[in-house]
C-alpha cells in the first residue's frame, strides 16, 4: 500500500512536468517505411540543404507564407513535376504561378552553386517530407533537366 | 497522518511547478533602452530618455502615418523589403503570430518599414499585406516613403538598428531582423530577434507587461 502511494506520486509529478513541455511529433515518421537506406541518407542530406537554402521562405513546416510564398507541403505544382522543380531550384523563378489553384507572384532566387547531386537530395527531401509522397527522383532525371557544368 | 503529509507534498509540488511554468509574472518593468541624457530641472537631475523622432510615411491604404498614428498605443516596429530572399519571410511569419495575438487590442499596433521604397510602392505593400492575411492598415501598417527618411528613422536617431543599401548583400540591402518594442512615450523598451521564435515568444510575453504599466 505504501509503495502504491509513492508510485502514484511519481506518476503525478511526471504528468505535471509533461504539461510544461510541448509534445512535438515528427511529420516524417512514415518516410522510414517508404525509403530504403540510401533514400533515407539522401532525405537526411536534403533536409540539411533545405534548412540552409529554402527554409527562410518556405518555412520549416513546408507551408510557405500566406499567399505570398507557395507551400511545398501538398503542393500540386511540386508533386506533379518533381523533376521540373530542379529547374526552379537551380535557376529561380519570376512571374506568376498557380499552386493548388492559388496565384502566387513572388520571385524565387536562383541557386546556381548547387550541384545536381545536391538538387537531387533536396528534391527527395521536399517530395517526401511533411506527408508528401513521391518516388525518389534519380540523378539522371535531375541531370536531364539541369545538366551539371 | 502520513496520508496528509503526502497530500501536502503534492499540493506544494503542483504550486511550485505551476509557478515555474508561468515565470515571474508582473515582476519588474521592462528596461528603457538607448542613450540617456541628464538635465537639471529645479535643482534636480532629470533623465531624458531616447525617443523615436517625428516621421511621415504612407501605409498600404495610402494613409499618412506619423508618430501621432500611435498615440496611446504601444507598438512593434521592424524593417524589411518585399523581394528579400533571406530573413524577411520568417520575420513576417513571426510577426503574424504577434499580430494574431494582439490585433484586437486598441492599444497595440505594428509598423513595418520597407527599406526598398523604389520597388515597394503603396500598391505593392497593399498586395503584400493582403497576401499575408492583413486586410487593412488599422493595426499593422506597412509603410513606404522617402528612402533617406526611412534609413534615418532606422539608425541611431530612431530605432537603433542597421539598415541600408549594400550591393554585396543578398537582395541588395542589409537590414537587421530586429523587432523593436516602443511604449506610449515613444521610448524603446525591447529589442528582439524577429527570426527566432523563442525571442518572439519573449516579445509576446513583454507586450502585456508593458501595457500593464499604463493600467493604474
Amino acid at each position: 500500500m505504501k509503495i502504491k502511494k509513492w508510485e502514484s506520486l511519481v506518476l503525478l509529478i511526471t504528468f505535471i512536468f509533461m504539461g510544461c513541455g510541448s509534445g512535438t511529433k515528427s511529420d516524417n515518421e512514415d518516410v522510414h517505411s517508404r525509403l530504403d537506406t540510401k533514400g533515407l541518407q539522401q532525405f537526411s542530406n536534403g533536409k540539411q540543404l533545405y534548412t540552409r537554402y529554402c527554409q527562410n521562405c518556405h518555412m520549416e513546416n513546408g507551408e510557405g507564407l500566406g499567399t505570398l510564398i507557395p507551400p511545398l507541403k501538398d503542393s500540386d505544382y511540386l508533386l506533379n513535376d518533381v523533376a521540373g522543380s530542379a529547374r526552379t531550384i537551380k535557376y529561380g523563378l519570376k512571374g506568376p504561378i498557380k499552386v493548388n489553384s492559388i496565384d502566387y507572384n513572388q520571385p524565387m532566387p536562383a541557386n546556381p552553386d548547387l550541384t545536381s547531386l545536391e538538387i537531387q537530395e533536396l528534391l527527395i527531401y521536399i517530395s517526401n517530407a511533411w506527408g508528401n509522397k513521391a518516388e525518389p527522383i534519380t540523378l539522371e532525371a535531375v541531370e536531364n533537366v539541369v545538366p551539371n557544368q | 497522518m502520513q496520508k496528509k503529509g503526502i497530500t501536502l507534498l503534492c499540493v506544494t509540488l503542483i504550486l511550485a511547478v505551476t509557478w515555474s511554468c508561468n515565470g515571474n509574472k508582473g515582476a519588474q518593468k521592462l528596461p528603457i533602452l538607448g542613450r540617456q541624457e541628464f538635465k537639471e530641472v529645479d535643482g534636480k537631475l532629470d533623465t531624458i530618455y531616447h525617443t523615436i523622432p517625428e516621421f511621415s510615411f504612407y501605409d498600404q491604404d495610402s494613409l499618412e502615418v506619423t508618430l501621432a498614428s500611435f498615440e496611446g498605443k504601444v507598438y512593434v516596429a521592424d524593417f524589411f523589403f518585399g523581394t528579400c530572399p533571406t530573413i524577411c519571410p520568417i520575420m513576417k511569419q513571426q510577426m503574424l503570430r504577434v499580430y494574431d495575438k494582439f490585433k484586437d487590442n486598441s492599444e497595440f499596433g505594428i509598423l513595418s518599414h520597407t527599406i526598398d521604397p523604389a520597388h515597394d510602392t503603396v500598391a505593392y505593400l497593399k498586395d503584400f499585406s493582403m497576401r499575408l492575411g492583413v486586410s487593412d492598415s488599422k493595426v499593422w501598417k506597412f509603410v513606404t516613403g522617402d528612402q533617406d527618411e526611412i534609413y534615418r528613422i532606422g539608425s541611431a536617431e530612431g530605432y537603433l538598428v542597421p539598415v541600408g543599401e549594400d550591393a554585396d548583400a543578398p537582395g541588395g540591402f542589409i537590414h537587421s531582423g530586429a523587432f523593436i518594442l516602443i511604449d506610449k512615450e515613444k521610448r524603446i523598451r525591447g529589442l528582439y530577434d524577429g527570426t527566432k521564435p523563442f525571442e518572439v515568444d519573449a516579445l509576446m510575453n513583454d507586450i502585456p507587461k508593458l501595457l500593464a504599466e499604463y493600467e493604474d
